[in-house]
């Protein structure tokens, strides 16, 4: 058998903190080329599940596979997967530039690469400059560039429209779309269904850890009036915060 | 009122306030064990070892503990608010500056006497009752005697909570801030005590740990320290070791973009 | 290894607060060039005199600041959340807290010994022939305490670092490092005798005199460990310190 390339196979993935039952028993398959969108109320266990898909957060049981292996056993996993989780997540003090090449130079990439992802994500001008001062926005285009450095053909992307101006939600839409067009495997999780609707061709959808529906868009407008409606009816049981009575 | 009262729910809702009162309570418990084993080691002794048995204050040993842990607590009290952004929020519900740090000065410092008192008084309480007349007569000095500089000791402890607060308004740092803190509190004095005289007793004078001896002239004790102060120049030398850095801080706050 | 080794050399070089650690170290060779001149002074005054040596005064100093190196190699990722970023990229935990600690390790081994050379051989120039009771023994027989000295510092990063992983606060490991360094010490201290000399024969800045076979204090007299057990003990601390950051690293979710 061949070696399956580009897949994220999740299979009965189970994780619990303590008495939350932040991912239960999820198994899906995102398949290379196209933008799987992932889609599920607040704390419907989205972040967890690619926590765990990068080998950050251990299962409670379960297995999640890159490329039909675990994470951890990449030998420089930034070459097969890239990932943004949380765009804040960098040391205010250090420059863009520094920052990416701290993280280039663990799977051996030159500096070269890391200027060339600053000029692609539209950083190139503050690429000395430090983080700290970045708005979301740029934090999440660094972030991106990031996943990008090892040229993988797995990208995870946990909210990248999040304070995105509307340029920047165009960006990421057409960015997404054309890594799909390259035969990337993309995973990218929002709870915001109008932009999904926009970039996505498969969705996954989940509720309280546990899937609700694994379909394409397609499907899904067939069987619903829009795919905002299709979220609705769907998760209209497993939302944990949202307005009562409604 | 209100920012007292909000300043209070800050501090009461976060692990390390309960942490670093726990800790420091916990000096009481060292303090007991050593007492314990101090009586154990006198039981054991030979009469002839007796009279020469010596033993330091146990209340003034365990001091360490809640003064560091409430100057800890003075540094997160305003550091972490720098660190997660919260500062923005706490000031532009309360535009004016001076009084969320006025604020937060009153909620740690109150902590801090609370919390110095109860270690200090205590561990006198515990060792008092457990040594009884051991170590020639080290704890049968009249209570009434002893009060002045168990106060005086006490109030040290709310001075390193509001060194903290001023330190950590100043360099917003936690780290930074708490190696000041300690290079204070622990290094100077080390350094201080190698000088040559009559610097050693000069410098040694104005340490925090040399006030509570000059504030109360005592005599019951020894101190490692000098002791040339009078008592109104110590008692201004330690209200300036708490007050000087939280107006300066206070200042910055005010002056500075957060 | 050699990559991982590389990124946390970088990441050390391009924040402020290693050059603040490293700065604050180095005013060692400034008090000490100051306080030499001063106790010259003195001795001009009144002949002989018994003055501490420098490199032994302040190295305190060096070792609270060059500690926060150690603690804030790991700290700062926690609190960042940058340590989820270096975990996707080194995914092996083992590796990653090995690559700090090589990087660590070495940085604060040049500095503490740099600085530790530079404030002996000034304070000895700066002397002169005057007797300030540190400068009359010859550089083989202070090369022991310097070295011991410097490797306390490693130790203490080393140990900041550990700290660092098991907390994932600055404040907690910075803390814990005083502790170790000042506050347990004292209080070993005043334990009653004989247990004063026996426990803080083990306490961590105590090993230093011990390994160069001096003795601990005036009020505690000799260690009670030979200089070699002294060694030992103090690269001890380094590894159990690391080897329990490992443990929670490894086993907690990041
Ligand atoms: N580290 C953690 N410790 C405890 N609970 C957690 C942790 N991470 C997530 N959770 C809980 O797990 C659930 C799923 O969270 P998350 O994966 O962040 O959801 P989403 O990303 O879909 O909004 C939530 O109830 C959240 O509170
Ligand atoms: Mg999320």
């Amino acid at each position: 058998m061949p070696q399956p390339n580009g897949v994220i196979d999740l299979q009965h993935l189970t994780k619990r903190y303590g008495r939350t039952l932040a991912v239960d028993d999820l198994s899906f398959t995102v398949l290379p080329g196209h933008v799987t969108g992932f889609l599920g109320p607040n704390g419907a266990g989205k972040s967890t599940t690619m926590r765990l898909v990068l080998g950050l957060d251990a299962p409670s049981s379960g297995a999640a596979l890159v490329n039909g292996k675990r994470y951890a056993s990449l030998p420089r996993p930034m070459h097969e997967v890239g990932a943004l989780l949380d765009a804040g997540a960098m040391h205010g003090g250090r420059s863009a530039f520094n920052h990416l090449l701290c993280l280039a130079r663990t799977n051996g990439i030159g500096p070269g690469r890391v200027s060339e992802m600053l000029e692609r994500v539209g950083l190139a001008g503050v690429a000395q400059k430090h983080v700290g001062g970045f708005s979301l926005g740029m934090k999440q285009r660094l972030g991106i560039a990031a996943a990008l450095l090892g040229d993988p053909g797995v990208l995870m992307f946990d909210e990248p429209v999040n304070g995105l101006d509307p340029d920047g939600v165009r960006w990421i839409r057409d960015l997404m779309r054309s890594l799909a067009a390259e035969g990337r495997t993309i995973l990218l999780s929002s709870h915001l269904m109008s932009e999904m609707a926009l970039t996505a061709d498969h969705i996954v959808i989940v509720g309280r850890g546990k899937l609700i529906a694994e379909e394409t868009v397609q499907e899904l407008t067939t069987r619903y009036p829009s795919l905002e409606d299709a979220y609705l009816a769907l998760t209209a049981g497993s939302l944990e915060y949202g307005a009562s009575g409604s | 009122m209100s920012v007292l009262a909000s300043e209070w729910l800050k501090i009461r809702s976060v692990r390390s306030s309960h942490l670093t009162v726990s800790i420091s309570l916990g000096g009481i418990l060292l303090g007991l064990g050593l007492a314990w084993m101090a009586v154990d080691m006198y039981d054991h002794a030979t009469p002839a070892q007796k009279p020469g048995a010596r033993l330091a204050e146990l209340e003034e040993v365990v001091l360490m503990v809640p003064q560091l842990c409430m100057g800890v607590l003075g540094v997160l009290a305003t550091t972490s608010e720098y660190a997660t952004g919260f500062i923005r929020t706490s000031l532009t519900a309360v535009p004016k500056r001076w009084p969320v740090m006025a604020g937060k000065s009153v909620v740690v410092g109150v902590i801090a006497l609370f919390t110095g008192s109860a270690v200090i008084f205590a561990t006198y309480f515990v060792c008092r009752a457990l040594i009884a007349d051991r170590f020639g007569g080290l704890y049968q000095i009249p209570f009434t005697d002893k009060l002045p500089l168990l106060t005086a000791l006490a109030l040290t402890v709310p001075v390193f909570a509001l060194l903290g607060v001023g330190l950590g308004s100043i360099l917003r740092t936690a780290s930074g801030s708490i190696v000041v803190l300690v290079g204070a509190v622990y290094v100077v004095p080390i350094i201080v005590g190698n000088l040559p005289q009559p610097w050693s007793d000069l410098l040694g004078s104005v340490m925090i740990g040399a006030l509570p001896h000059e504030i109360t002239r005592d005599t019951t004790t020894n101190t490692v320290y000098g002791s040339l102060l009078p008592p109104v120049a110590a008692a201004a030398v330690l209200v300036t070791y708490a007050l000087l850095p939280l107006l300066a801080g206070t200042w910055l706050l005010c002056r500075r973009d957060v | 290894m050699r990559m991982a080794f590389s990124s946390e050399w970088l990441k050390l070089r391009s924040v402020a607060s290693t050059y603040y650690a490293l700065g604050s170290a180095a005013l060692m060779m400034l008090f000490g060039v100051g306080w030499t001149i001063y106790v010259s002074s003195l001795a001009e005054e009144r002949g002989s005199l018994r003055a501490a040596a420098p490199e032994e005064g302040f190295l305190p100093l060096v070792q609270i600041s060059l500690a926060t190196i150690g603690v804030l190699a790991i700290t700062s990722e926690h609190a960042t959340g940058m340590i989820r970023a270096s975990l996707t990229a080194v995914p092996s935990r083992g590796t990653l807290l090995l690559a700090k600690a090589a990087v660590v390790g070495g940085v604060t081994f040049v500095a503490a010994h740099v600085v530790l050379l530079v404030t002996y051989v000034a304070a000895r120039l700066i002397a002169g022939d005057r007797q300030l009771g540190f400068n009359s023994t010859g550089f083989s027989d202070d090369l022991p305490l310097l070295f011991a000295s410097g490797v306390s510092v490693t130790v203490l990063a080393l140990v900041g670092l550990g700290l660092g992983a098991v907390t994932r606060s600055t404040a907690a490991a910075i803390v814990s490092v005083v502790a170790m360094l000042f506050v347990l010490p004292g209080i070993a201290t005043y334990l009653p005798q004989p247990w004063n000399s026996r426990v803080a024969s083990l306490m961590l800045p105590n090993l230093v005199p011990q390994i160069a076979g001096d003795r601990l204090s005036s009020r505690l007299g000799d260690g009670l460990l030979s200089p070699g057990v002294a060694f030992v003990a103090l690269i001890s601390y380094a590894l159990v310190a690391l080897a329990v950051g490992f443990y929670f690293l490894w086993r907690r979710d990041a």
